[in-house]
């Protein structure tokens, strides 16, 4: 198992994660999108602790601020989505397009 | 590289993530894509192990699987109805998306084949001692203390926020 | 000494008015107006009188530099010279009697303390006019008792006849004082100065730089000024305002309008003196011979008795200005003084008749309205032609038993102003006057002065004649109006006492304490150029008229009078000209004979009624209707001048409607229509297109744009990494 192998995994889960959050016509779907891309790069944090620095874990601790961050990050975009399911009774972002120009 | 039983683990729990991952990005029903998506961090949590990060392994089981996880899943349940929980999606935005998230896909797939830096880090298999340890005195009694400090503000700010946001309109 | 007596003769009136003044600023009324105004003029009389001897030696001027405008200054001074001191003694001596004499007249009067107020300002202008030793001063002066005169005539202003006659008065006499100031700055013109006297005068300069080349602009300027004398001294033909002047409170139409301001044109004419020309000599000798005529035989046919004093007024004016127009200077402002005195007389002895008659009205007779309106319904329409009940000789008669002392005094006028021979000064100075033209007809040989001589001696006999006809209706005879004849009675004595003075003043022998030949001395006229002798000094006869005469009583009168007038003539004109001691003695006997026939005339018309009047007015019908309709100025007036000057007004309306109305609207229009419209075009089009275009502009890129506002978060998101794909291939290609 080489750092590539992380790397490519991550890789493979950030385009996901990106794909689902150009794709996705549900909040809820894209916010599982996020949380694949923040999956990615604590992985990616993980790995290059691992590879590059192996006496050194200061890498892991970053990745827990990121899960940590991951977290207040869903409960904030949890209650946004429920405040604007309130205010336009769907969750679809294409439907909530008040900035349209 | 020999093809070991940990060899094995590791695609296995490789295949796993990226499997459940399509599921999470393909799936119509939202509720299985949140359980796809379970699936997908508990691979993830197994891949930390195998980068001998046993505390961040059980932090992400616990705060992924056992919170977010489940906050996600109220989400869908307080906001989707029945017919909800079908995903839609369209066929052009599927197409322009997939395109993107290719061409970034293979573009970083050049970046990690052709960085100089990255080629040919082997795992050694030094088995290291539990992190636990370490990573408590790095953030609590270490150059850590301060960013902990300004996470664990900036979670209670979150919280308190999401609270405020979330609840319903109080008409005074 | 003479300036601060001056000064002190200015300063009284004007300090009496401007009590007034200020008073009246400060709304209150300053009770005793009358004795303030009336100490003030006996004041500035007492200081004549010690003026009349500081001027014996020589003429003294005291000037200051008033305004300096450029190269030219505008001086303010006295001049003093014995006609001044005459003048002033005229003015404030008359003026101190009306005084005394209003404070009975008007007494009453809701506006008395303004009657003394204006009185005082009238006096000061006249006072301000007689020292100035400068055109402009006397121009200031001029006006000034313009406006007195104006402000008295109309005294009475609730009488829509009196609030008429001060402006007609105010724009007859208006006209002349144009023709005034444009000979002035004829003058100014040539001389650049407006000073009279001393070495950068007009006279001296008039004098030294004029050629004989510039005689006719020189008689043009004569004449123009002289015009100002005609509108004042209301010479013909600007005569028809003075009788209507009478609308007047009496007082002032003895002080005004009978002995000083009018006599002020008469004074303006003597001051310029040195500068007439023969020509303009012979027009104002001319205007005054006329108007001397004229107005005499219009005071004939008159009833009122005021107006025909005034006609009389104009009559004896136009002698003063007939004798220096002839060049008998002396004569003239003579005859001027004389008159001042006899003609305040009888205007206050008329004044008494009716303010006896009014008294009456006043205590509740009020037909005063039947009158006017129940008399001579044939009666000209002419302003100021009704003549009011308490003025109307034929109201009258019989007067001499209730009103003694002003029968008396109005009688020794009469006969003054008749020209009786020897004891009344009237004699002396309008026998001058004959004489004086009859002098230079004989000298000159000239017809024109004989022509004048003859038209001075029949206004002569006519003045005696209608004098006595007003005597005769007013003061013998039985009553006409028994009811009014009944009420009437004497004046108080503030009103008789000035009656008894001026009587005094009316013989001969009070004039000739300071008119005489040595003290009254006529200017050199090196313009004036006799055709057949050069340089003649044709005053010198009747400079010594002989008033040293009456000091030897009467009986040596006219051989005095030979002896002063051959003394004076030898001393001023050596080689002696003899014309004019038979000229004197032809005038003395003529103007007797006159004088006596008028008086006859007049007795039996109007005394022993002999001859009718009436069959005489009746034979000669178009002559009466001539001088009832007084010579129809008042309607040539009306019917020309005014009809012409509304003409024109109308013709400049018209014009002005139409052509400058036309051109301000074309312009507007053009300027709307065209101009207007182009720039509103070019405003509409171009510059709100521009930023009409603009913004259409801007709204159709922004609609356009805007479209990529698409508010879809997906959107942005696939934007931002298709850049980021985008740029990582661009920078990794390189």
């Amino acid at each position: 198992m080489t750092l590539q192998h992380y790397l490519v995994i991550s890789a493979i889960l950030f385009t996901l994660g990106i794909f689902a959050v150009l794709t996705r016509r549900n909040a809820i779907s894209i916010l599982m999108g996020i949380e694949l891309i923040l999956n990615s790069c604590n992985l990616n944090f993980a790995a290059f602790s691992r590879f590059m620095t192996p006496a050194d874990i200061s890498g892991q601790i970053i990745a827990i601020f990121g899960i940590v961050l991951a977290a207040a990050e869903a409960a904030v975009f949890l209650a946004i989505i429920l405040a604007i399911y309130r205010e336009f009774g769907s969750i679809r972002p294409n439907e909530v397009d008040t900035l349209k120009g | 590289m020999e093809f070991t039983l940990k060899t094995f683990i590791f695609y296995g729990f490789a295949l796993m993530t990226v499997a459940s991952a399509l599921l999470v990005v393909t799936v119509r029903n939202i509720v299985h894509a949140a359980f796809s998506l379970m699936v997908t961090l508990f691979g993830v949590a197994g891949l930390y192990v195998f980068l001998q990060a046993d505390f961040l392994a059980a932090t992400q089981v616990i705060v992924y699987v056992g919170g977010i996880l489940v906050l996600i899943l109220f989400g869908v349940m307080m906001t989707s109805g029945r017919l909800e929980m079908r995903i839609h999606i369209e066929r052009g935005q599927l197409l322009l998306g997939g395109a993107v998230a290719l061409a970034l896909f293979m573009l970083l797939l050049t970046v990690i084949a052709n960085t100089p830096l990255w080629k040919n880090r082997i795992d050694d298999g030094i088995a290291l001692p539990p992190t636990t340890e370490k990573i408590g005195k790095l953030i609590l009694n270490g150059p850590f203390l301060l960013p902990f400090e300004v996470v664990s503000v900036l979670l209670l700010v979150a919280l308190i926020g999401a609270a405020l946001i979330s609840r319903k309109e109080v008409r005074d | 000494m003479v300036v601060p007596l001056i000064s002190l003769i200015l300063l009284c009136p004007l300090a009496a008015f401007a009590v007034f003044g200020l008073l009246g600023l400060a709304n209150r009324r300053f009770p005793r107006q009358d004795y303030l105004s009336t100490a003030a003029m006996l004041i500035a009389l007492a200081c004549s009188f010690l003026l009349l001897r500081e001027v014996v030696p020589e003429p003294e001027a005291h000037t200051v530099n008033w305004v300096s405008l450029g190269s030219v200054t505008f001086s303010m001074g006295f001049y003093l010279d014995s006609v001044t001191a005459i003048m002033l003694i005229v003015v404030t001596l008359v003026s101190s009697l009306v005084h005394i004499f209003s404070m009975g007249y008007m007494h009453g009067d809701p506006r008395y303390p303004r009657f003394f107020a204006y009185l005082s300002l009238f006096s000061f202008s006249m006072l301000f006019l007689v020292v100035s030793d400068n055109l402009l001063g006397i121009y200031i002066g001029w006006e000034l008792v313009g406006l007195c005169s104006y402000l008295l005539i109309g005294f009475w202003f609730e009488k829509d006849s009196a609030a008429n006659a001060c402006k007609k008065a105010f724009l007859t006499t208006r006209v002349g004082d144009v023709g005034m100031f444009i000979g002035m700055m004829m003058l100014f013109t040539k001389f650049q100065t407006l000073s009279l006297y001393g070495e950068g005068g007009i006279f001296a300069l008039a004098a030294s730089q004029l050629t004989t080349g510039d005689m006719v602009w020189l008689s043009i300027a004569g004449v123009l000024i002289f015009c100002g004398a005609i509108g004042k001294s209301a010479q013909m033909p600007l005569h028809t305002w003075l009788p209507d002047a009478m609308e007047g409170p009496t007082p002032v139409s003895a002080l005004i309008h009978a002995a000083t301001m009018v006599a002020a044109g008469v004074y303006l004419t003597a001051r310029m003196f040195p500068i007439l020309t023969e020509t303009s000599s012979l027009v104002i000798a001319y205007v005054g011979g006329i108007t001397a005529l004229v107005a005499a035989t219009i005071a004939i046919v008159r009833f009122d008795i005021k107006r025909v004093l005034a006609y009389s007024t104009i009559s004896q004016l136009g002698y003063m200005m007939l004798a220096i127009g002839a060049g008998s200077y002396v004569a003239g402002l003579f005859h001027l003084t004389t008159h001042a005195f006899f003609k305040a007389l009888l205007f206050l002895g008329s004044g008494s008749v009716i303010h006896a008659f009014h008294a009456m009205h006043a205590h509740g007779h009020d037909d005063e309205h039947a009158h006017e309106h129940g008399e001579d319904p044939d009666t000209e329409h002419v302003l100021g032609s009704e003549i009011p009940a308490d003025q109307d000789m034929r109201n009258m008669g019989g007067l001499r038993h209730k009103m003694p002392i002003t029968f008396i005094t109005m009688l020794i006028a009469t006969l003054s102003i008749s020209g009786v021979p020897f004891i009344f000064s009237g004699f002396w100075s309008k026998d001058a006057v004959l004489a004086g033209v009859l002098g230079r007809a004989m000298e000159w040989n000239s017809v024109h002065h004989y022509i004048l001589f003859i038209m001075a001696l029949s206004a002569a006999g006519i003045t005696a004649f209608y004098m006595f006809r007003l005597i005769f209706m007013t003061f013998f005879g039985e009553p006409r109006n028994q009811e009014m004849h009944d009420m009437a009675h004497e004046s108080p004595l503030s009103m008789t006492v000035p009656l008894l003075i001026l009587a005094a003043l009316s013989l001969p022998i009070v004039n000739t304490l300071w008119f005489n030949a040595d003290y009254v001395k006529p200017p050199q006229q090196p313009h004036l150029h006799a055709p057949t002798h050069a340089q003649v000094a044709p005053d010198t006869k009747t400079g010594g008229t002989g008033f040293a005469l009456s000091l030897f009583g009467v009986s040596e009168a006219v051989a005095a009078e030979e002896d002063a007038g051959h003394g004076t003539q030898d001393a001023h004109a050596d080689d002696g000209h003899h014309g004019h001691g038979p000229a004197h003695t032809i005038a003395m006997i003529l103007s007797i004979c006159v004088a006596g026939l008028g008086i006859l005339l007049s007795w039996l018309f109007y005394h022993r009624r002999t001859l009718s009047a009436e069959s005489v007015a009746t034979t000669f019908r178009p002559v009466y209707n001539l001088f009832w309709h007084k010579y129809y100025f008042d309607e040539f007036y009306d019917g020309v001048l005014v009809a012409l000057t509304v003409w024109k007004a109308r013709l400049f309306a018209q014009f002005d409607g139409t052509v400058v109305d036309g051109i301000v609207n074309g312009v507007g229009v053009v300027t709307r229509d065209i101009l207007a419209a182009f720039t509103g075009a070019f405003d509409n089009r171009v510059v709100d297109g521009i930023v009409n275009r603009v913004a259409q502009v801007t709204w159709a890129v922004g609609g356009r744009i805007r479209r990529i506002q698409t508010g879809a978060i997906q959107t942005y998101l696939f934007v931002v990494l298709a850049g980021i794909v985008l740029l990582i291939l661009i920078f990794r290609a390189f």
